[in-house]
């Protein structure tokens, strides 16, 4: 709602300057989202005095003025007024102004010669409605600001109304809070209507035949209308507020929406057949185009306003094409009515309409200030068109509003607030925005709630206007006197906590993705069709291709982000989202969510430094990482298995693992597919790490037991193996775990070899085993016995050889 | 024979070599068989024969002195010299240890929670996707009115949406729990708006307390605890009326701005203010839509933007940084 100060006044007094009136009124609810100057383009607009007018040599009635404009300096201006002559006061447009017509003042040449500005007539500046010639001074001197000579000076304020508060989509309403700020008194204009001719029900006819979406409507009628354009002072107030002037009638309905907030409508009664107004709703599919010229298909929910046989305007939205003023109107019909504004609203949204009618219907306008509006508007209709009242209006009230009353218990009002308000101060603050009280007994305050205040229904709503006129500065600050308690722990929040700091201690940086992603994205990680997560859910109103489905796997949003990364030289890309992925579920409303835990690895493993070369990171990076992970949640034996079919389809074959834990599938992880990376625009290796929360939280122990260390000192052996390739490392320290031999503390690979002198086809594996007795210092020869008995077991279970 | 003179002159020497050579020079004229020392040691028999054992005994223990008295000049040189000579760069970078980071925004979710926590609010969490019902409805935004449009809402179907808020666990949360409650519910949350200063996801902290005689005096005093433990205790806080459909009466929270403490600046559009939280008394269509008793019970809720917290408090410029995960980006945090 935009609201000029100046226009303000005309209905109460202001004590405050702009500023603090500004800031008053949104300490008390009405929050100024901007202050500016309505003027501000006359700043560069300055007094300037006609030393001499010569003929310019192009002719064409221009002429070259010389100027002083106080500066001293007399500067030259192309002008082709007729009016202009030496010695006259003018006012004078700097280079740079910005005219409100929307031309910019140019310091240029015209035909050949420098002109430093512009000589301005009062219709160019925004200041008059005189066109005929540039502005002609009486007082003042060169230099001076045309604004302050011309007296003009006016704030405009941009004030954010809240759903709620639909009367202060107007003056008055505006006025009512300013007033209670000021502690001055709202003024409403005086409506006088001159004694019409006949009566308007010889005329015409209001029949409303859908009641529940249009409880009142008003009609006036005014014969002999001269179409037009406005007077300056309408325009001027339209323009104020940023509001196109049209035509004198539909100007004054504009006119009178801003002041009163009733939107109102101007029918050319000639058009209306059978000269009257039928309310019914639309048919389906009846074809219906508005006044901009759109065309729309209507449905049985669209309320219209029609004449005896057809739709003439949607209803509270916008008039018709077929029954707009245009030059030649004679007769103009006035609608002020009441519409519900869930039908409104309904209508609106469905045909793709937002109007400042439907703005405020829908939020509900006064259903008590119909008639009033009516009138105001014939009053200045018949000022700026001319023409003939007919006498009385159409109140067709098929529905009439029936104050309801509001009882507040002023112990309960200061309770809720926390404060100690009387009775009489609380009736006080009530009465300053016209909300009248009873005292019903000592403790109760009664509120018949006026029209304009469709927002109050219950006793809360009288609270808020307690808290916010007496001002919430004003409430103290106190302690909520509630119970000790101490939270319950939330085990899967505090888990997930601890996965993050791990990963972070592992050196991943976390990234957030959004959780929409591309329709096809399932397909671009290479995931089979039967897959889980091609059930995807489907948003119904995405703003983008990319984010058309809710995520089924956090890899597309860190794919993407490595690739991201990559293009912009951060080749080494350490990422981990901890998030949640959708999935739509059949027979249930609500997808199921459930959190992962995703890591991706790229590039160099480190960079190249005076410790050791650059290397490219591998598989065994990122089961590094994976076994860091299990390591830090004291989660034990976790095998690294080939993923069963359709488990991992979008890794490389062969270069992947799944992670299975007591029997269950904890994740995935390996080299992504080539031709996935490539999908989402990376163009290097990548590697990733999936895992599915809950099930790690499943398997991680709630509680570590302790163990002492150990008393006696351990012995440590090493065998080497050539065996077979295609042996998994796992197996042979799986078999010598089997010995289960109490003196066997560990075993574990520490070499790999293949190539010469180990016979294609072999590998070379080296074991260190850990001896150790818990009773005993072992000896040399225990372990030796001990050691060449497991050396020559793995070497028959295995098939192997010694190097 | 002055034994008293050999010891000063012999220690003084030792005790003054500066380096190794100067040090052997020193052992072999004290201490050398053809030394001070021997050479007094071969004088013994000259003297009186009851002077004899007293002799022998003294140079027996200055011997040992100077030798002790060597080998401490000898560390004291040798030491200086190897760190000369065998010092190490030091300069030189150490060996990288990989070190990551939390994402900023969830860093600050886990900054504002551990204040409420620490004034006792519970944590709960809920679905992202939501029933209408959990939403807007119960909420007190009935269908088609126009406070819906104060968040443009991404629709799964008619009536499942992506939550616009987490005040949606205000309604799971009081469904299964009889008051008193004290929760917060952080998470994130999703608007259909893209622009500078919007995103269509992004992260925010609901807070709910409902109990009995719970008043907007409480409401201020809890805000201004969280807002004078986020952003110190100097931070002014103020309450401006406004329109929650589901709190009354309503108010936005602005603080003291914490870029120019004040006065004025670009950040908070030179009003010294900036708006930071949502806030009210819980609205009595909510506590019916929960089954509580509004006549026996009060409550206040309040809202605050994750993004909008951390912008201020890193000067991050925009929004959409938080969500492109550019390494350079989360690596400063």
């Amino acid at each position: 709602m935009i609201v000029s100060i100046n226009w303000l006044r005309q209905f109460v007094e202001i004590n405050l300057a702009p500023r603090e009136l500004a800031h008053r009124l949104t300490m008390a609810g009405l929050e100024v989202e901007g202050v500016s100057d309505r003027y501000a383009w006359l700043d560069s607009v300055k007094a300037a005095r006609v030393l001499s007018v010569a003929p310019h040599p192009a002719g064409e009635n221009l002429t070259i003025c010389t100027l002083d404009m106080g500066s001293g300096q007399p500067c030259t201006v192309v002008c082709g007024a007729p009016n202009v002559r030496q010695g006259m006061l003018s006012a004078l447009a700097l280079p740079g102004t910005v005219l409100p017509g929307g031309r910019t003042v140019a310091q240029s040449a015209i035909r050949g010669v420098e002109s430093f500005g512009m000589l301005c007539s009062a219709a160019e500046l925004g200041t008059g409605p005189d066109k005929s010639g540039i502005v002609e001074l009486e007082k003042g001197a060169p230099g001076e600001k045309i604004a302050h000579l011309l007296n003009l000076a006016d704030t405009v304020f941009e004030i954010g109304v809240t759903p709620n508060r639909p009367d202060c989509l107007s003056f008055l309403g505006v006025a009512r809070e300013a007033a209670a700020v000021c502690g001055t008194r709202l003024v409403r204009p005086q409506i006088i209507l001159p004694k019409g001719e006949g009566t308007i029900e010889e005329i015409t006819s209001v029949a409303i035949e859908a009641p529940e979406h249009c409880p009142r409507y008003v009609a006036r009628v005014i014969r002999n209308i001269t179409v037009g354009p406005s007077p300056f002072w309408l325009q001027d107030h339209l323009l104020s507020v940023g509001l196109r002037p049209i035509n004198n009638i539909v100007d004054v309905t504009n006119f009178v929406m801003m002041e009163t907030g009733q939107p109102l409508h101007a029918f050319d009664f000639d058009l209306l057949e059978e000269g009257r107004i039928v309310v019914r709703t639309a048919q389906e599919g009846e074809k219906f185009t508005t006044l901009d010229g759109k065309e729309k298909i209507l449905s049985s929910s669209n309320l219209m306003i029609c004449d005896g046989k057809k739709p003439v305007a949607l209803a509270g939205v916008m008039g018709g094409e077929n029954s707009e003023i245009n030059p030649n109107t004679k007769t103009v019909l006035i609608e002020s009515a009441c519409f519900s504004p869930m039908s409104i609203r309904k209508t609106a949204k469905s045909l793709g309409y937002h109007t400042d009618a439907s703005h405020r219907f829908e939020r509900g306008v006064d259903p008590t200030g119909c008639s009033a509006a009516a009138a105001r508007a014939a009053q200045l209709m018949l000022e700026v068109a001319g023409g003939v009242l007919v006498e009385g209006e159409i109140d067709a009230n098929p529905v009439p509003w029936e104050p309801k009353e509001v009882c507040l218990s002023v112990k309960r009002a200061n309770a809720v607030l926390g404060t100690d308000l009387s009775c009489g101060q609380m009736q006080g603050l009530l009465a300053s925005v016209e909300l009248e009280t009873k005292t019903l007994d000592s403790d109760t305050l009664s509120v018949t709630p006026p029209g304009f205040r469709v927002d109050i229904s219950i006793p809360e709503d009288l609270v808020e206007e307690i808290a916010r006129l007496f001002g919430y500065d004003n409430i103290p600050v106190t302690a909520p006197k509630l119970p000790m308690e101490v939270p319950p722990p939330r085990p899967a929040m505090s888990f997930r906590k601890k996965l993050r700091n791990i990963m972070v201690n592992l050196g991943f940086f976390e990234a957030v993705n959004y959780s929409f992603v591309a329709a096809d994205t399932p397909a671009r990680l290479g995931l089979s069709e039967d897959d889980p997560r091609q059930a995807t859910l489907a948003v119904a109103n995405p703003l983008s291709e990319d984010q058309a489905v809710m995520r089924t796997s956090l890899l597309p949003g860190l794919l993407a982000a490595t690739g991201r990364n990559v293009n912009l030289q951060n080749r080494s890309v350490r990422l981990f989202e901890l998030g949640k992925v959708f999935f739509a579920r059949a027979n249930e409303p609500l997808p199921s969510e459930q959190f992962m835990l995703a890591a991706i690895l790229s590039g160099e493993r480190n960079p190249l430094s005076w410790h050791e070369k650059a290397a490219p990171c591998d598989f065994y990076d990122i089961k590094g990482a994976a076994q860091a992970l299990f390591e830090a949640l004291k989660i034990k034996a976790v095998d690294f298995v080939r993923p069963a079919p359709g488990q991992a389809d979008t890794l490389l074959p062969g270069h992947c693992a799944a992670m299975i834990c007591q029997n269950k599938l904890l994740g995935i992880l390996g080299q992504i597919r080539p031709e996935v990376c490539t999908n989402f625009d990376l163009k290097q290796r990548a590697f990733l790490l999936e895992m599915d929360v809950e099930a790690l939280r499943a398997v991680t122990p709630d509680t570590v037991a302790f163990s002492p260390p150990p008393r006696y000192p351990f012995v440590l052996r090493d065998i080497t193996l050539v065996l077979d390739k295609a042996v998994p490392s796992a197996e042979i320290l799986e078999k010598v775990r089997q010995m289960k031999h109490p003196w066997v503390e560990s075993v574990w690979v520490f070499d790999v070899y293949e190539g010469k002198p180990i016979e294609k086809g072999k590998k070379s594996l080296s074991f260190r085993i850990t001896y150790r007795a818990d009773d005993k210092t072992l000896t040399d020869g225990e372990v030796n016995t001990l050691h060449d008995n497991i050396g020559k077991t793995l070497l028959n279970a295995f098939d192997a050889t010694l190097p | 024979m002055d034994i008293d003179k050999l010891k000063s002159d012999a220690s003084g020497q030792i005790g003054a070599a500066k380096d190794l050579d100067e040090l052997n020079q020193a052992a072999v004229k004290w201490l050398g068989r053809k030394g001070a020392l021997s050479e007094f040691m071969r004088r013994i028999p000259e003297l009186e024969p009851d002077l004899r054992r007293e002799a022998g005994q003294k140079l027996n223990a200055l011997k040992k002195e100077l030798e002790a008295l060597l080998e401490e000049a000898r560390e004291r040189i040798s030491g200086s010299a190897q760190a000369r000579d065998e010092g190490l760069d030091i300069s030189l970078p150490g060996r990288p240890v990989a070190a990551g980071s939390i994402h900023p925004i969830n860093q600050v979710m886990e900054e504002i929670c551990d204040i409420f926590v620490q004034m006792g609010f519970d944590v709960v969490e809920g679905p992202e996707v939501e029933l209408d019902w959990y939403n807007f409805e119960a909420l007190n935004f009935p269908p088609d009115h126009p406070a819906r449009d104060m968040q443009d809402t991404f629709f799964i179907s008619g009536d499942v949406v992506l939550r616009t808020h987490t005040s949606s666990l205000q309604i799971r949360t009081m469904e299964n729990t009889p008051p008193p409650v004290k929760v917060i519910a952080p998470g994130k949350v999703y608007r259909c708006d893209s622009d500078v200063t919007h995103t269509p996801m992004f992260h925010q902290v609901e807070g709910l307390l409902v109990g009995d005689g719970i008043s907007f005096a409480d409401l201020k005093g809890a805000l201004t605890l969280f807002v004078q433990k986020m952003y110190g205790p100097n931070t002014p806080i103020r309450l401006r009326p406004s329109f929650f459909p589901f709190t009354e009466p309503s108010a936005e929270v602005d603080i003291g701005c914490v870029i120019c403490r004040g006065s004025g600046c670009r950040v908070c559009s030179g009003t010294g203010w900036l708006e930071v939280l949502g806030s009210g008394m819980v609205h009595p269509n909510v506590f019916k839509n929960v089954g509580y008793d509004s006549s026996l019970i009060t409550g206040f809720a309040f809202g605050l933007g994750v993004e909008r917290i951390a912008m201020l408090k890193y000067g991050v410029d925009d929004l959409r940084r938080f969500f492109e995960n550019d390494l350079r980006f989360l690596s400063q945090f």
